[in-house]
């Protein structure tokens, strides 16, 4: 089966699970050649240089990435044509005839999100998943400096940022994935994500919350920390439908030593 | 533009004149006075750049004719920035980041959230004034808050000639230049790092705020190490994981955002106490909103 075959699989499964295919976003092919025989897939938070050659090296030549390859959200190449990092990058998915191919904006459109679902799986929150909202997650009352230990000590996650008082009582968790972390009010205790700017949102209303004696509370994992999982989930959900290829799930893992 | 700042200045020198003259022993003499807007007009008028037709720079809260007590710079009016300034007597915050939420200001669904009313609420209740100088400051050249940054860090004489972001230290390691940075910069949480502690480091690329990925891309090779405030994932984060994956390592320091535009916003107020010398200018301590596990 090609690359480009493989990806049709994917287009029609969606739809039978209702979710039509939009064109003109993020999920196209971002290198290699989509008529590339597949011998095995591997999904990753993040196709880095490391990932593919892991991929590479396990004989997964179809890569299906959360995040980009090439360093901006389109993959645009404009400015790197003579860039080192991204031609050795290019030469080595050409050399190993690798492609490339972003899993992203229908990812988030599933249901459960796999990104959610994925993280929650690995912080072992499941079970406490709200009926009435899917990024609600009721926890056992806890203090947000457990809360934070139990999630860095769970994911190791090193870059682990967190904002708030740690004895304050938490229980109410919205899980946003990645840069989309939902925005910090008054119907929450504290709000998990990825990454987020540090202006224009969430930063200066859990300060401004805190000075306002009405305390909330963040905490970043990482992007990585928070997406990476979810792409398990991707690769679980292929297997259901991909049957006779192998699929595998590569972690892009946490990029951060300290 | 101009014409309406010469007018301005024109006011403010027969209040000046006027000051000078009845100083003699009258009490009731006319004070030397410096409304918020004036204030504004002024830095407009001394910055070194057109203003642009579209901008953020613009009053956030409070009444323009404020009669002006004292300035304070800030890289963000939080609550508790703005209850410091108060406490000091200082009227109009200069802020480089979003007061209320969003980039343009527009709280959305939190107009009728209690933490949003209470800060609307104690800007009122202080008459405080908050204008955003953040396109402008952040446009003048050489970049004002590389340079802010480098100094605090002591390498004001080390810029290099090839490139202004780029600064040739003494030679160090990524390890002892992360210890040295979370010395000088008082980083606590926010503080993050890419590299093996002992990559040798000679040349710094100097990147605060949001470290945007063309930036990357077209000085880190100049460089061994990326000083970054908000770098993205996907973005600088990838782009230095790639380069250690060809060979060519490169270290990268993230600070955050907010603890990266301090010193330029430090610098922001010894330059306002450059043009403004009715009232005192002060800037306010940035302090890092994250924290981390021990």
């Amino acid at each position: 089966m090609t690359a480009d075959a493989v990806v049709a699989r994917i287009k029609a499964q969606l739809a039978s699970q209702g979710i039509a295919w939009r064109e003109g976003g993020r999920d196209t092919f971002k290198a290699g050649k989509p008529e590339t025989e597949v011998r095995g897939i591997a999904t990753s938070g993040m196709s880095t240089f490391d990932v593919l050659r892991r991929a590479a090296k396990a004989g997964q030549n179809l890569v299906v990435t959360h995040e980009p390859t090439f360093y901006n959200d389109r993959d645009l190449t404009t400015g790197l044509e003579a860039d080192p990092v991204y031609l050795a990058k290019q030469q080595f998915i050409a050399a190993n005839a690798l492609v490339v191919w972003r899993f992203h904006d229908h990812a988030h459109a599933m249901r459960p999100d796999p990104l959610i679902a994925g993280s929650a799986r690995a912080l072992g929150w499941t079970a406490y998943a709200s009926p009435a909202d899917p990024r609600v997650y009721v926890l056992p009352a806890t203090t947000l400096g457990e809360l934070a230990s139990a999630i860095a000590r769970r994911l190791g996650d090193r870059g682990i940022r967190v904002i708030g008082d740690p004895a304050m009582k938490v229980s109410r968790v919205v899980l946003g994935p990645g840069y989309g972390v939902p925005a910090l009010s008054s119907a929450n205790d504290v709000v998990v994500g990825g990454e987020i700017g540090e202006s224009g949102g969430n930063t200066e209303y859990a300060l401004d919350a805190a000075a306002a004696g009405q305390p909330k509370a963040m905490i970043m994992l990482g992007h990585m920390m928070s997406e990476d999982h979810g792409m398990q989930e991707v690769a679980d959900w292929l297997r259901t439908f991909l049957t006779g290829l192998p699929i595998g799930f590569i972690p892009a893992g946490e990029p951060f030593s300290i | 533009m101009a014409k309406g700042s010469r007018d301005l200045s024109r006011r403010e020198f027969v209040a000046a004149s006027a000051g000078v003259l009845l100083s003699a022993g009258t009490p009731r003499l006319t004070r030397l006075e410096l409304t918020a807007q004036q204030a504004i007009d002024r830095i407009r008028a001394r910055v070194g750049l057109p203003w642009r037709d579209t901008t953020v720079d613009t009053f956030k809260a409070g009444d323009p004719a404020t009669v002006v007590t004292g300035i304070a710079t800030v890289v963000m009016a939080t609550l508790p920035a703005l209850r410091q300034a108060a406490a000091a007597g200082r009227n109009l915050i200069v802020t480089f980041e979003p007061t209320f939420y969003s980039g343009n200001e527009d709280p959305g669904p939190r107009a009728t959230d209690a933490v949003y009313l209470a800060k609307k609420a104690f800007i009122e209740e202080h008459r405080l004034v908050v204008w955003r100088f953040s396109d402008h400051w952040g446009a003048r050249v050489p970049n004002e808050f590389a340079g802010a940054l480098a100094e605090t860090l002591g390498w004001a004489a080390l810029r290099s000639a090839d490139n202004p972001l780029v600064y040739s230290i003494p030679s160090t390691t990524l390890g002892a230049l992360t210890a040295h940075v979370r010395a000088r910069l008082g980083v606590k949480g926010s503080l993050r790092v890419i590299g093996p502690p002992d990559l040798r480091i000679r040349r710094v690329l100097v990147s605060p705020g949001t470290t945007d990925m063309p930036g990357t891309v077209t000085n880190l090779p100049q460089a061994d190490v990326i000083l970054s405030g908000e770098p993205r994932e996907w973005e600088a984060v990838e782009y230095v994981l790639d380069t250690a994956s060809t060979g060519q390592p490169k270290g990268m320091i993230a600070v955050g955002r907010l603890v990266s535009e301090e010193p330029g916003m430090r610098a922001c107020a010894a330059w306002l106490r450059t043009i403004i010398t009715e009232v005192p200018v002060e800037t306010i301590a940035t302090v890092d909103p994250y924290w981390r596990i021990a």
